[in-house]
């Protein structure tokens, strides 16, 4: 075989590869999003079929009409936005000296011991986080998911801030110090500001990850009003019949916020939690 | 001279206060939502502990331990921990990669394909069991219509209520969300690792397989420590996916130890088992961090040299 034949044959390899990958991950949105604009008799035919005869929105109507959906909706949104804001804020303090003064004993054993947390996760602390959210009237309350939520991402979100620290030049701050600012307002007004686009991407971490979450929803409120999305869905799941389209619906109500911000910024977040991940 | 000093200690003071000033806040929150319940859970398991009652109390000794070691479900939700645990890891180390492997090809369209890939970990477990759940459903799943139809199978097969392919398909469906993970972390390792090597490689006439395992390989050496350890870990303790799934079933064939810790302790209410049960569990997973942390630190000595 020639070496130009050979290449054109690797290359149709890589794309059938390729195709199937993107089969793999992605048939599975498909067919909920198709599920979810199925009517009910299509959606419980015998025979599964890849066109919809009758395309409806009933589904989407009865999700978010019937059960609440926007409350729900609402209150992942308030959860996850506190998280997500109360999560940069301590991380972007704390990644500051990490980065900075990395030599500090007091540093390194914060370092040691975020790395460790990292290790240990929800469901072992499960029943004394349930007993102390109890103890404090935190239970069935926006405030038990915001604080467990911003306590698990703490570590990630400081090593991936620590190292979008570590790519600015330490000069900046000088030239600002010298001009007699205080640290914190060098923090604030000189290195932040550069320090956006990484902001963002942390910032995406931690919102998708309380977006997302679904044991401490499941477990710490019980009230229909503080319900959030992901405790919401399993409540489809009946005893002996399941209303598939609807689950589906609302499969795509919860997923599409996530899906659209990362559409649009993929390319911070993926770097950013790889700078992270890497380093941590 | 003498001034300067001074202005240097009082300097080193200042960063010092500030440094802890900083770190206060990151203290606070994992001190008091992961340090103190930590410490609860190593008492708890000693004692004897209600969810509900709390005139129950009192020293128990190894009670709870026994307890929890000595029920029928401990041995299955071992075994069964173990399986899930590896079973996932595996299965995502080597798609991840082959993926990665894939995507790292300079082709038209890449930037969708990646994004294509990273998709499955950024939809909610909940989402992504059930969805399976639904396309691997016996009665109306596409997964089995497909599978009778072209004749591959007689009768649809209930994955998830069948005791023989249950534990099978809750792996499966997890492999399917993680593995974009250990795909993008192998991207960015395999975009740092220099031409030249490749270069020199082609040179001394290694063909693509040769490449890989020569150069490709030894390079991805201390990300994949990473992600797998994690993994090990994150994986052993995971609770979503189980529970949203088949909780624990068919007829416990896919309990596994966290599952059996929610039993436990928001089904029974008995915290002491529950917390022996932690405890066993953050025993085991320790272990596994210090072995990680061993090599981490071997393999970065010799790369830094």
């Amino acid at each position: 075989m020639s070496i130009a034949s050979r290449r054109r044959t690797s290359t149709v390899i890589t794309y059938v590869l390729l195709a199937l990958l993107a089969v793999y991950t992605l048939f599975p949105f498909l067919w909920m999003v198709m599920s979810a604009l199925k009517p009910a008799n299509e959606i419980r035919a015998r025979t599964p079929s890849f066109l919809i005869a009758a395309p409806t929105l009933d589904n989407f109507v009865r999700v978010l009409v019937q059960h609440d959906f926007l409350v729900y909706i609402r209150n992942s949104l308030v959860v996850s936005l506190a998280a997500c804001a109360l999560s940069l804020v301590i991380s972007l303090l704390a990644g500051y000296v990490f980065s900075r003064n990395y030599r500090m004993k007091a540093v390194q054993t914060t370092n040691f011991a975020m790395l460790v947390s990292q290790m240990i996760p929800g469901v072992l602390l499960l029943v004394p986080l349930y007993i102390t959210m109890r103890n404090l009237g935190l239970l069935d309350s926006y405030g038990a998911l915001i604080l467990a939520y911003t306590t698990f991402v703490i570590p990630l979100s400081t090593f991936m801030l620590s190292s979008a620290y570590d790519s600015i030049p330490t000069s900046l701050e000088e030239a600002a110090e010298i001009d007699g600012a205080s640290r914190l307002r060098t923090l604030t007004s000189v290195v932040i500001p550069v320090m956006v686009p990484s902001i963002v991407s942390v910032g995406l971490y931690a919102f998708i990850t309380a977006w997302n979450e679904f044991m401490f929803g499941y477990i710490f409120t019980s009230t229909d009003a503080l319900r959030t999305i992901t405790p919401a869905i399993m409540l489809f799941k009946g005893a002996n019949t399941v209303d598939w389209g609807g689950l589906m619906a609302a499969s795509v109500i919860a997923v599409l916020p996530v899906a659209i911000i990362f559409l649009f910024l993929q390319r911070y977040f993926i770097s950013g939690l790889m700078s992270g991940a890497v380093k941590g | 001279m003498q001034s300067m000093r001074v202005g240097d200690v009082s300097r080193t003071r200042s960063n010092r206060r500030f440094t802890i000033l900083a770190l206060a806040p990151a203290w606070l929150f994992l001190a008091a939502l992961i340090g103190y319940p930590l410490v609860s859970v190593l008492t708890d398991a000693f004692s004897h502990a209600h969810l509900v009652n709390g005139d129950v109390g009192g020293f128990a000794g190894l009670e709870n331990f026994e307890k929890v070691v000595s029920d029928p479900h401990f041995g299955p939700a071992v075994r069964n921990t173990l399986v899930w645990t590896v079973g996932s890891v595996v299965g995502e180390f080597v798609i991840g990669l082959g993926a990665a492997v894939l995507l790292n090809v300079r082709v038209r369209g890449q930037g969708f394909f990646r994004v294509a890939t990273f998709i499955p970990w950024l939809v909610p477990i909940v989402v992504a069991g059930m969805t399976w759940e639904w396309i691997l459903n016996p009665d109306f799943g596409i997964f089995n219509s497909l599978l009778t139809q072209s004749g591959l199978v007689e009768s649809p097969i209930n994955f998830l209520g069948d005791k023989n392919w249950a534990m099978a398909t809750v792996v499966f469906v997890n492999i399917w969300r993680t593995f974009p993970y250990y795909t993008i972390s192998f991207l960015a390792a395999m975009q740092a690792i220099p031409n030249e090597l490749y270069e020199a490689a082609s040179l001394d006439g290694a063909g693509a397989w040769r490449r890989f395992w020569s150069v490709t390989m030894p390079q991805l050496r201390s990300v994949s420590l990473i992600i797998v350890f994690i993994h090990l870990i994150w994986t052993a303790v995971n609770f979503d996916f189980i529970w949203v799934m088949t909780q624990g079933g068919p007829n416990y064939a896919t309990i596994t130890l966290p599952i059996l810790i929610y039993r436990y302790s928001l089904q029974q209410y008995d915290v002491g088992a529950a917390s022996a049960l932690s405890t066993l569990m953050l025993i085991a997973t320790s272990l596994v961090f210090v072995v990680y942390y061993r090599y981490r630190r071997r393999l970065s000595e010799e790369t830094v040299g």
